[in-house]
């Protein structure tokens, strides 16, 4: 098993490694969201002293530290397999004895955020030259952050590959998928340090899981939670994970059912 | 004139039969397009719930700015985008051709070629935002602010235009370069808040470099009566200057312009 995750391994980094120069580009869209963000919220708490007990500083290693959880955690495979869904040619990759999306796919988002992170490593250390945040981190929380970013990643594959298979229903599964975005963009983190959230929204958006691959990995790398924070956000992760699993292959194996019916 | 008229009217004709030839795509992206109004204005709501002012604007005049920003980026989305794509194929496969052949102007036509109809429910909720933004805000506007408002986010509109004509006639001379646009669609989101809350350096990134700041900022502060005279005055001047260097520009581009084959 270990042979073919590597042989994967290998040809997926040597298609990844083709786009390298559209890869920066892609960087660049992606790095100027958190940026924007970074400058509004940090304006305000210049001006107030505090929001919600979060100064200035505190902002801008939110959110410099948020871009490289989101490299880590992200899931590319409705990029990678629904067209692929849609136009029949992921039959090729059924006829494999393995599983193609938690082989290969899996994978393929791999290769492509080791390549993200090495180009993003340089434009952080430039960012972070810039905005000199007051980065938190210690040895202990660094690595403590990392077995709750492999978990995190792993929660959001699932996630994703949930909507992804929705492609075997519905070709309007990009729209569904940008729908799923906005909600996790507002409850996940990426807007805003989940505090800040007014009350009910806030108390929805620490039990969905979104915020388990973007908040929590975040906060755990800036050390700024509690023993006993840390346990119930990882106790949640758990399971979530266990949750996305079952629904994931139930979906996938429905889907599969439906694909092979409709004989494309 | 008239001609150019006829030419843009009849591309309109034809790009709304597509758009209504895939109706329920349509009615997908006019969706999506009111989910991210729903981001929009929920990331305003939780902003202000918890400060008065974003530098010294307020809630009223944040969601003018968002009006303004989305009357922009329905210009990118509706018309660069889809003429970009169009236009990099067209020099990569010699089709561009067929365009300088035509009797119109050229750079005209590759701007319209491909209007996505459909964006033009936008530029109504871009307009209701900002009407909602000014009724919000309380403070009376007069005549002069909404003129000089009016008239800076057209010219602010036509500098990023002249922007978008500069970088895409560039693949004249770099025939590689067709990641020309997206450094201006990676940086228009610094658009929907006022170009104050950035630091230096990327303030005058989106003032001097990728004017963003001048097509959405700017056209607002005139209509807080922030410019003086002589400011307002300035900013339509480098609108204009804009546009017409960048006409020189496409002229110069495309006598190089020698098709695909050769």
């Amino acid at each position: 098993m270990l042979q073919i995750y590597k042989r994967f391994w290998a040809v997926n980094w040597a298609a990844q490694w083709q786009y390298r120069a559209n890869l920066l580009m892609y960087l660049a869209y992606w790095v100027v969201s958190p940026i924007v963000f970074l400058a509004v919220w940090s304006s305000i708490a210049r001006a107030q002293g505090d929001v919600a007990g979060l100064n200035a500083g505190d902002f801008t290693a939110y959110y410099l530290t948020l871009l490289p959880v989101d490299i880590v955690t992200a899931s590319i495979t409705i990029h990678i397999l629904a067209s692929k869904i849609q136009d029949g040619t992921v039959s090729n990759a059924l006829l494999q004895p393995v599983h193609p999306v938690l082989t290969n796919v899996l994978v393929d988002n791999v290769a492509f955020k080791a390549l993200q992170l090495v180009l993003f490593v340089p434009i952080w250390i430039a960012l972070v030259l810039l905005f000199q945040p007051p980065l938190t981190y210690t040895l202990g929380s660094l690595l403590l952050s990392v077995p709750v970013l492999a978990l995190g990643f792993l929660a959001n594959f699932l996630l994703s590959g949930i909507i992804t298979a929705l492609a075997f229903w519905t070709t309007r599964v990009f729209a569904i998928n940008e729908a799923y975005f906005i909600l996790a963009n507002l409850l996940g983190g990426s807007f805003v340090p989940l505090a800040i959230l007014p009350g009910p929204l806030q108390g929805l958006a620490r039990l969905l899981p979104m915020q388990l691959w973007l908040y929590f990995p975040t906060q755990v790398a800036l050390n700024r939670l509690s023993a006993g924070e840390i346990a119930l956000n990882t106790a949640l992760l758990m399971g979530w994970l266990i949750v996305l699993f079952m629904v994931f292959r139930a979906v996938w194996n429905a889907g599969l059912k439906r694909f092979s019916a409709v004989g494309a | 004139m008239r001609r150019i008229l006829r030419v843009i009217s009849a591309h309109v004709r034809v790009n709304l039969q597509q758009d209504l030839a895939y109706r329920v795509d349509t009615l997908v992206n006019i969706a999506t397009m009111m989910a991210w109004l729903g981001y929009d204005l929920a990331s305003i709501a939780v902003l202000f719930g918890s400060a008065q002012n974003i530098n010294g604007w307020l809630a009223g005049d944040i969601i003018v700015l968002l009006g303004v920003f989305r009357m922009l980026n329905t210009l990118m989305m509706s018309i660069v985008w889809p003429n970009t794509e169009l236009f990099n194929r067209g020099i990569r496969e010699g089709t561009l051709d067929y365009v300088f052949v035509m009797p119109v102007n050229s750079q005209a036509l590759i701007s319209i070629r491909r209007i996505q109809v459909w964006q033009v429910v936008n530029v109504f909720v871009a307009a209701a935002l900002i009407l909602a933004g000014i009724a919000t805000s309380g403070t009376p506007v007069s005549l002069g602010e909404a003129v000089s408002f009016l008239v800076l986010m057209v010219s602010g509109a036509a500098l990023i235009y002249a922007l978008w004509i500069v970088l895409i006639s560039l693949t004249f001379w770099f025939t590689k370069f067709d990641n020309n646009v997206s450094l201006l669609q990676a940086l228009i989101d610094t658009g929907r808040w006022p170009a104050s809350v950035y630091p230096m350096w990327m303030r005058l990134l989106v003032t001097f470099v990728v004017p963003i700041a001048v097509a959405t900022t700017v056209p607002v502060q005139a209509l807080r009566g922030e410019l003086s005279p002589l400011e307002a005055v300035g900013y339509f001047a480098v609108g204009v200057a804009g546009f017409g260097l960048a006409s020189l520009v496409w002229r110069a581009g495309s006598r190089r312009y020698s098709g695909a084959s050769s």
